[in-house]
């Protein structure tokens, strides 16, 4: 271990010890500037300068664990700034190497643990979350625990977790996760109100701030109301401006006036700025909506390719590719393997959903009708998972049942989906 | 300078930094998508630096302000590194937060003996913009615009977009007692620059109020009154005379409480005729705590300890990273569980590496006493600022603290040891002159004409 190690780290621990939040903003960028300031350099890119700089600092000394566990979380920052997955096997090479070097290092483990849930491997983060968790009790580590513990459909330990993290550190994260078991279990008014308080905890923060505004507005979107859902759409946009995820939820808006133009333009915007597979879907969906046929294909065609590229970089991506393929119709018996697999990999509600509406696209709605009632065991108030079910019961014949359900997902919201709401409303005629 | 190192010091400072960088990674790190975000699988917030219930400073003397030497002042300081021109909405305290000192009066450690609580809610009134999303401070539009708004110098001015009323509770012996009711109390706006508010210090004055019963409160923005040369710790401990007051420069929200020093001893007896004249106390903020089958409103399950603060420097210098979330949630009284980083204080460790001098052995049990006790007999732990209210008004932390008190120094010599008496970071005084008037600091920097720089 080298002088420089040692002195970096000597000086670093008192700049940490001095003074937190004086320290943290003075380590970024001296001269010192305000943690809003600070907040709006990321937006500009300033990412990049942290991992060149670290770069540089390892290049000085490979040896430095520290080093390595930054540059790892930097890169999966960068993944999120820019949607390139290729950060991820890197994030996930350098936190190998800094766990390598100081092998007890909640840091590095914790930051694996958030790499294998944007990876989508669950079990993976599960595991690598408790590992943390021993080594540090932090609210974060129970974040890690708990979002793998959700996906994998074990809900009574994920939400444990939760109410554990809410009660160490009630911040924006852990108002944000108690939102969003809330809305799981059907509460969607009690999960508005813990993502307000997630929302005052962001505070000063544009990019948090703006997150949770698009949160607020899904879930006002997600019972139907559109114009509260707009308006946070908006604030989002007003803290933070140029963010993707506003522009998408105001397309929806949009498009549930009947202005498609606009709604497209709005998702232009949102791809540009990073294509996320979600995005363009939408924004295929919407050209469909209105009639555009060659372009609709054109953005279906790049899923694929992006999907690819998520696999190519360690992503799992089945559940999403299953859905999409069987929402569009395409290879139909491919896409309910791939449900299978997927429902196997990250047994939750939404991969009982998913494998139910594959099996219905099948013609198995016997089986599917199983998987369905899964899908709705907590009593989530999801309008596309109750039109499933609805469509299911319908094709069992058994059709009272199966409209009243279409029209409690079309009373929840009428706009829940660009392709299945017409549906819905087409078969209650 | 040379340091002989072993293997695990190495580790453990390793370690350390980890800590330290990532607190300023995370800030980046904000609730980004991933690329491969799932509607299904939502990914919240990495991280969330909470300015608004993070407290920069606790302060706790007898008055030095002539003619209130019977008066005890409690100031604590939220929102670090305000950045004057941060508009346009600036800095506020947050409504879902319960900002509250807490006294212990009888030395038994446990700081409830009187308390008080201060609660916030935002008012919007006033302009809008183009998104309708609520102006927070205009003033000084000329007629000639043909919408007059006249600047802001009073606190009911038509150009506060965004105002803070605030109540004042007062805790003791069980009983509640609201000091100042929600209706008339006013935090004092951020201070937005001479046009929008061509008097600042008149319109701050306004927000200085006087309860009766010799209580005075105020809440709103000051200039930090904390100073250190941080630019010259981090490199190295290169410390240098004359130093820069790195924090020169940067506003924070301030809220000031003075009080007869009667009010918090035991015995109702003033600073000259009590006979428990030793007080100890923290400031702590603390958010909702709502669990996810809970209520869903605010009719919450009481409250969740985010941040306390009694001495300067132990949360950052002392309690090591991987404890500060629980650190932070409990009472100071269960101060015992974090005995070791007491008696093992990485700072000791990195000063004598970078400084090559010895610091005392460890287990340090002179900072539990220095930090943790009442005196040498006391037999609990308790993380607690203490005061002798007998004692003259122009004490020095760790009797107490004053704005004024030069902390990192202190640290530097108390942690240091007798190898380094004298050491110091080489800023001595805030860049403001500190007054010696409630509320005790400076008025803050204006938006417009704000400055980094303290020559």
């Amino acid at each position: 271990m080298g002088t420089v190690a040692v002195l970096a780290a000597a000086v670093s621990l008192l700049g940490g010890a001095l003074r937190g939040s004086h320290a943290r903003s003075a380590l970024a960028a001296p001269p010192p500037s305000s943690a809003p300031a600070l907040a709006r350099e990321f937006a500009t890119g300033d990412t990049a300068a942290v991992v060149a700089g670290l770069q540089q600092r390892l290049r000085q000394n490979p040896r430095d664990a520290a080093g390595w566990a930054l540059l790892g979380f930097a890169y999966q920052q960068r993944a999120r700034e820019t949607g390139d997955p290729s950060y991820y096997p890197r994030s996930e090479g350098t936190l190998r190497r800094s766990l390598r070097l100081s092998p007890d290092n909640a840091v590095a483990l914790g930051g694996l643990g958030s790499l294998a849930l944007s990876r989508h491997r669950f079990r993976e983060a599960l595991v690598l979350g408790r590992r943390a968790l021993r080594l540090q009790p932090s609210a974060r580590s129970y974040g890690v625990v708990g979002d793998a513990l959700l996906e994998l459909g074990r809900y009574d330990r994920a939400f444990a977790a939760f109410d554990t993290m809410a009660q160490l550190k009630p911040n924006v994260s852990s108002y944000a996760r108690i939102s969003y078991a809330r809305e799981l279990l059907g509460r969607p008014q009690a999960a508005i109100a813990a993502m307000r308080l997630a929302l005052d905890a962001a505070a000063d923060q544009p990019e948090a701030t703006a997150w949770t505004h698009v949160q607020l507005g899904k879930l006002y979107w997600s019972v139907g109301n559109v114009r509260a859902a707009g308006a946070q759409y908006a604030r989002a946009l007003a803290a933070f401006p140029g963010y993707p995820y506003a522009y998408d939820g105001l397309a929806l808006v949009q498009a549930s006036r009947g202005h498609l133009r606009a709604a497209i333009a709005l998702e232009t915007r949102a791809v540009d700025a990073i294509p996320l597979p979600q995005f363009v879907g939408q924004l295929g969906d919407l050209y469909r909506a209105r009639g555009q046929v060659a372009p609709a294909r054109r953005q279906y065609a790049l899923i694929g390719a992006i999907q690819r590229l998520l696999v190519a970089n360690g992503v799992r991506t089945d559940l999403e590719t299953a859905l999409f393929q069987v929402d569009h119709g395409i290879r139909l018996g491919q896409a309910l393997t791939l449900a299978r697999r997927a429902r196997a990999a990250r047994p939750s509600i939404d991969g009982d959903d998913v494998l139910a509406w594959a099996l219905a696209r099948n013609g198995r709605c016997d089986v599917a009708l199983g998987y369905s009632r899964r899908a709705l065991r907590l009593g989530t108030l999801d309008a596309l998972k109750l039109f499933h079910r609805g469509m299911i019961e319908r094709c069992l014949g058994r059709t009272a049942s199966g409209d009243a359900v279409l029209r409690r997902a079309l009373a929840l919201n009428p706009h829940f989906s660009l392709l299945w709401a017409p549906v819905a409303r087409q078969a209650l005629r | 300078m040379r340091a002989v190192l072993g293997r695990r010091n190495v580790a453990v400072l390793g370690l350390a930094l980890l800590g330290a960088m990532l607190a300023l990674l995370m800030l980046r790190l904000g609730p980004g998508p991933s690329p491969a975000d799932a509607a299904s699988h939502r990914e919240a917030p990495l991280i969330a630096n909470d300015p608004p219930a993070d407290i920069t400073d606790f302060y706790m003397f007898r008055s030095t302000q002539a003619g209130h030497a019977n008066k005890v002042d409690l100031i604590m300081d939220v929102i670090p590194f305000e950045e004057p021109s941060g508009g346009p909405n600036y800095y506020n305290f947050d409504p879902s937060v319960l900002y509250a000192f807490h006294v212990d009066n009888n030395k038994d450690g446990r700081a409830g003996d009187v308390t008080f609580e201060l609660r916030f809610t935002s008012e919007i009134r006033g302009a809008v913009d183009s998104l309708g999303l609520p102006l927070a401070y205009v003033g000084g539009v000329p007629p000639a615009t043909g919408s007059v708004i006249p600047p802001i110098t009073s606190l009911d001015s038509p150009g506060l977009g965004l105002r803070q009323h605030y109540t004042l509770t007062m805790v003791k012996d069980g009983q509640r007692t609201e000091i100042a009711p929600m209706t008339d109390k006013i935090a004092v706006p951020s201070n937005v620059g001479p046009r929008t508010m061509p008097n600042y210090d008149g319109l701050a004055a306004q927000g200085m109020y006087d309860l009766g019963g010799g209580i005075k409160v105020f809440a709103g923005q000051r200039d930090d009154p904390f100073y250190i040369d941080l630019g010259a710790a981090f490199d190295t401990l290169n410390l240098r005379s004359p130093a820069t007051d790195m924090i020169s420069g940067f506003n924070v929200n301030t809220i000031a409480l003075e009080v007869p020093a009667s009010l918090l001893t035991r015995d109702h007896g003033s600073p000259t005729t009590t006979s428990q004249p030793v007080l100890g106390a923290y400031a702590s903020t603390s958010r909702p705590r709502v669990t996810i089958r809970g209520k869903n409103r605010h009719d919450h399950g009481g409250w969740v300890q985010v941040q306390r603060l009694a001495n300067p420097l132990v949360n950052e210098l002392i309690i090591g990273t991987k404890d500060k979330d629980r650190w932070n949630s409990q009472e100071p009284q269960q101060e015992s569980q974090f005995l070791d980083y007491y008696e093992n204080p990485r700072l000791a460790l990195a000063m004598s590496l970078v400084f090559g001098a010895p610091v005392p052995a460890t287990p340090r049990h002179d900072l539990e006493g220095a930090l943790l006790k009442y005196g040498p007999t006391d037999p609990r732990y308790s993380e607690l600022l203490r005061l002798n209210v007998s004692s003259a008004p122009g004490a020095s932390w760790p009797n107490g603290r004053r704005p004024t008190d030069d902390v990192v120094d202190t640290a530097l010599q108390v942690v240091g040891g007798p190898a380094f008496a004298g050491v110091g970071d080489g800023v001595n005084a805030n860049d403001k002159v500190i007054p010696n008037v409630f509320p005790f600091e400076a008025s803050p920097w204006d938006g417009r004409n704000r400055v980094h720089v303290n020559p």
